[in-house]
């Protein structure tokens, strides 16, 4: 079994969100997806409503976009659908990486072919799963683009995680992690990184014995942090928490976009073991200490403050930025990192003011939802 | 012979504590019985009550239930309450179709009813007031079967939702109906408003203050659940206690301060908090107390009468739930479920049948004896239903 990998226009990004369905009276996950999912199939909307692996989860793909203004214009039209029907049924609608205070053994696997394998399969590691990401994927010309582009972004990894972290809390908990979701992944067996493969026939090779020792059935069984998706023709980046806004969401694409801008049109570096060796160390970092975590860059061996080596990567990109009309996103992404501030930060400074879980997840829903609220 | 005076008389006298001991063990026996043959174990905490009822083994004596009447009360206080933090005033403002449809399915079974009891000739006053008792669903029951089978999703929301928006509708249609019997009874309207009125105004009055003493209390304590449990439990009871005390509604004083509570909550003070085990213990009670003051006696004579008008109830709130519930979001093949969820009657039909019997003798003699009867029958049946169309739409939880 050989895979091709579709021809897609370079540089052109979508994004899929897995949001979180709440309960109006407590705030808690609800088990209503299949009601919701069967509202949005009746209206009209861009993109694309799904279900997920359980029923307090939908996931909103967009459709493919050049310019990262008419992705954000899309995702706030389909917010505001989703946000309505969601109302309709009494539902409350949140991004963030995890629910505050869920219990995974509460929830309810969506009953269809496949979630109900990887019941079977993973057990409660499936349920535990309910946690909540966002996954981009960028255009590649071609299969060996996409294996360079891989090797590449791996080195960014800490960059997306520390501007999307917004899953401090865990079942009820503070975690001291900015983004705990990640654990949630790194328990499957086919969780991690690609290969070290160099081009699109030698991953081909690797995908074709771990199908014949019958590991694997398709792409979809590795979870992998960032993998090429060749029925897209992209590279889809796996790692970012749902962010808590859907503008957020947009910027997070359009700097993923100018990162593939950047080092498909320079070839600035090639991809070497390094990049492995330091990249466990600098996702931990990242999941635990957000901006402030430690940085070490597999090309010069130096260590550095995550926010500041982010910072620099902003500014290198400023160029690429401008040819893709992205500028506006870039700038605000600086500014926040200048701040030190993510949405984890956000989710914990709710908490301190209003001392319950049940508010945060309320006031999360409220952000998504863009709706005002009292105190 | 030395004097033996502080030997207790022999079997020992049946105290309060004793008997809430007794009451609760064996309901939970027959809770647990129930659940052997599937039950919903309300079933089995009502046959309980039945057999050892006036009506059964007669241990509980008319006297003794009586007496129980605080424990009834405080659970009606808990399960009222609860229900009418259900009651989300934003939902229906958002969901205007879900309005017509509480309103229809109150209207439509009222209808139903009215008309089938004037068919067979009933008067008009007496089969308004047997139709305005039928417009309420349960609180009790479909709130413990949710709770017991886990229940959520829709059409859980929705019963839940419909039951306390009835509930309310039941009481209001009744209350402004007794000053027309009394004035049938050549009363002037100067002797029979004032004591409808005052059960209204008082106890919505009471409800509102009671409510925000809740906010009030809930915002000093802080967003602790331990605390504001105990607080809310002290509110509730006290509430309870005093409604009852001031000749008010139980019902619509608890339903009101559920009701505003939520809806007033506008800085979000009052937590989610769970009844949970201490909960449980009063709705044991309850279910045993309903059980005992269940009358089967009529049944033989007006059981025609008695299942037209369990029927005629429930048409009236299926055609409501079928026409409206589509246009407001229920899914195909719920709205049937959802209508037999909403079949239990209880306790709370039973007193306001006392209430007018007691104001209106005649009523007592003529129709109290079919509206007790579908009481009888639907507090058996009725529990049954709700289980039947939860676990059929799928929102039961996972068994443990």
């Amino acid at each position: 079994m050989t895979l091709e990998f579709s021809q897609s226009p370079a540089f052109t990004m979508g994004v899929e969100l897995e949001l979180q369905l709440l309960k109006s009276h407590d705030c808690n996950l609800a088990r209503d997806a299949a009601d919701l999912l069967a509202r949005l199939g009746k209206v009209k909307h861009p993109g694309q409503v799904k279900p997920e692996i359980t029923e307090s989860m939908i996931e909103l793909n967009s459709s493919i976009h050049q310019r990262y203004t008419t992705l954000a214009d899309e995702l706030r039209t389909v917010r505001s659908v989703v946000a309505r029907q969601a109302e309709l049924l009494n539902l409350r609608i949140a991004g963030g990486g995890s629910h505050p205070f869920h219990q995974w053994s509460e929830r309810r696997i969506y009953p269809t072919e496949r979630f109900k394998h990887l019941l079977n399969l993973y057990g409660y590691l499936a349920k535990q799963f309910t946690v909540f990401g966002q996954h981009i994927h960028i255009g590649c010309p071609n299969g060996d683009d996409a294996v360079y582009l891989i090797h590449m972004l791996s080195r960014h990894i800490p960059h997306f995680i520390a501007l999307s972290a917004s899953s401090p809390f865990y079942q009820g908990e503070d975690t001291s992690f900015a983004s705990s979701r990640l654990n949630a992944i790194s328990a499957f067996p086919l969780s991690g990184t690609m290969p070290l493969v160099e081009s699109w026939d030698e991953f081909n090779a690797y995908f074709e014995k771990m199908h014949r020792y019958k590991i694997v059935e398709s792409m979809k069984d590795f979870y992998w942090d960032i993998r090429p998706k060749p029925e897209y023709g992209t590279v889809e980046i796996r790692v970012c928490d749902t962010p808590l806004t859907v503008d957020k969401a947009a910027l997070l694409a359009a700097f993923a976009q100018a990162l593939a801008h950047y080092y498909l049109i320079e070839r600035p570096l090639e991809a070497t073991p390094d990049l492995y060796l330091v990249y466990n160390y600098n996702r931990f970092q990242a999941c635990r200490f957000g901006f402030a975590a430690n940085f070490i860059n597999p090309y010069d061996q130096q260590h550095a403050n995550l926010g500041d080596d982010l910072i620099a990567t902003l500014k290198k990109l400023a160029p690429h930025a401008v040819a893709l009309e992205s500028s506006a996103a870039l700038n605000q992404l600086l500014d926040e990192t200048a701040t030190r501030r993510n949405d984890s930060s956000w989710l914990r400074e709710q908490l301190k003011k209003s001392g319950s879980l049940n508010d945060v997840a309320r006031l999360q829903s409220n952000l998504w939802m863009g709706k005002p609220d009292r105190a | 012979m030395p004097e033996l005076n502080f030997l207790p008389t022999l079997p020992p006298a049946l105290t309060p504590p004793i008997l809430f001991g007794l009451l609760l063990l064996v309901g939970l026996l027959g809770g647990e019985v129930a659940r052997l043959f599937a039950l919903p174990r309300i079933t089995g905490y009502v046959l309980v009550g039945v057999l050892f009822g006036p009506g059964g083994l007669g241990v509980l004596t008319t006297q003794l239930i009586k007496e129980s009447r605080v424990f009834v009360d405080i659970s009606l206080g808990l399960i009222l309450f609860e229900l009418g933090r259900r009651l989300d005033y934003q939902w229906l403002r958002r969901n205007r179709w879900l309005f017509a449809t509480a309103i229809a399915e109150s209207a439509f079974a009222f209808c139903a009813v009215y008309f089938g009891l004037r068919y067979f000739d009933y008067p008009p006053l007496h089969a308004a007031l047997a139709a305005a008792i039928g417009i309420a669903t349960s609180p009790a029951v479909v709130l413990l079967v949710a709770h017991e089978l886990r229940s959520e999703g829709q059409l859980t929301e929705r019963m839940l939702l419909l039951t306390a928006v009835n509930s309310v509708f039941a009481f209001l249609s009744v209350t402004m109906l007794l000053p027309f019997l009394h004035l049938e009874q050549q009363a002037g309207w100067a002797e029979t408003l004032p004591q409808p009125l005052y059960v209204m105004l008082g106890s919505l009055l009471t409800g509102l203050v009671s409510s925000f003493f809740v906010l009030r209390f809930a915002a000093w304590l802080g967003k602790h659940e331990d605390r504001q449990f105990i607080m809310l439990v002290g509110m509730i009871v006290f509430t309870a206690g005093l409604a009852r005390s001031l000749n008010l509604s139980v019902l619509v004083t608890l339903l009101s301060v559920g009701i505003l509570a939520r809806n007033l909550d506008f800085r979000h003070k009052l937590m989610a908090v769970q009844f949970g085990h201490g909960g449980q213990l009063f709705f044991v009670i309850l279910f045993v107390m309903a059980g005992a003051g269940l009358r089967f006696d009529a049944l033989p004579q007006v059981a025609f009468i008695a299942g037209m008008y369990i029927v005629l109830r429930f048409l009236g709130k299926a055609l409501a739930i079928l026409v409206f519930g589509r246009f407001s979001g229920l899914r195909p093949g719920a709205a049937g479920l959802l209508s037999i969820a909403l079949l239990p009657m209880s306790g709370l039909a039973i007193v306001m049948v006392q209430d007018a019997s007691s104001l209106y003798p005649e009523f007592g003699t003529q129709l109290s004896a079919v509206v007790l009867s579908a009481v009888a029958i639907l507090e058996l049946i009725g529990p049954l239903a709700t289980q039947f169309a939860l676990k059929q739409a799928g929102e039961a939880g996972e068994r443990r």
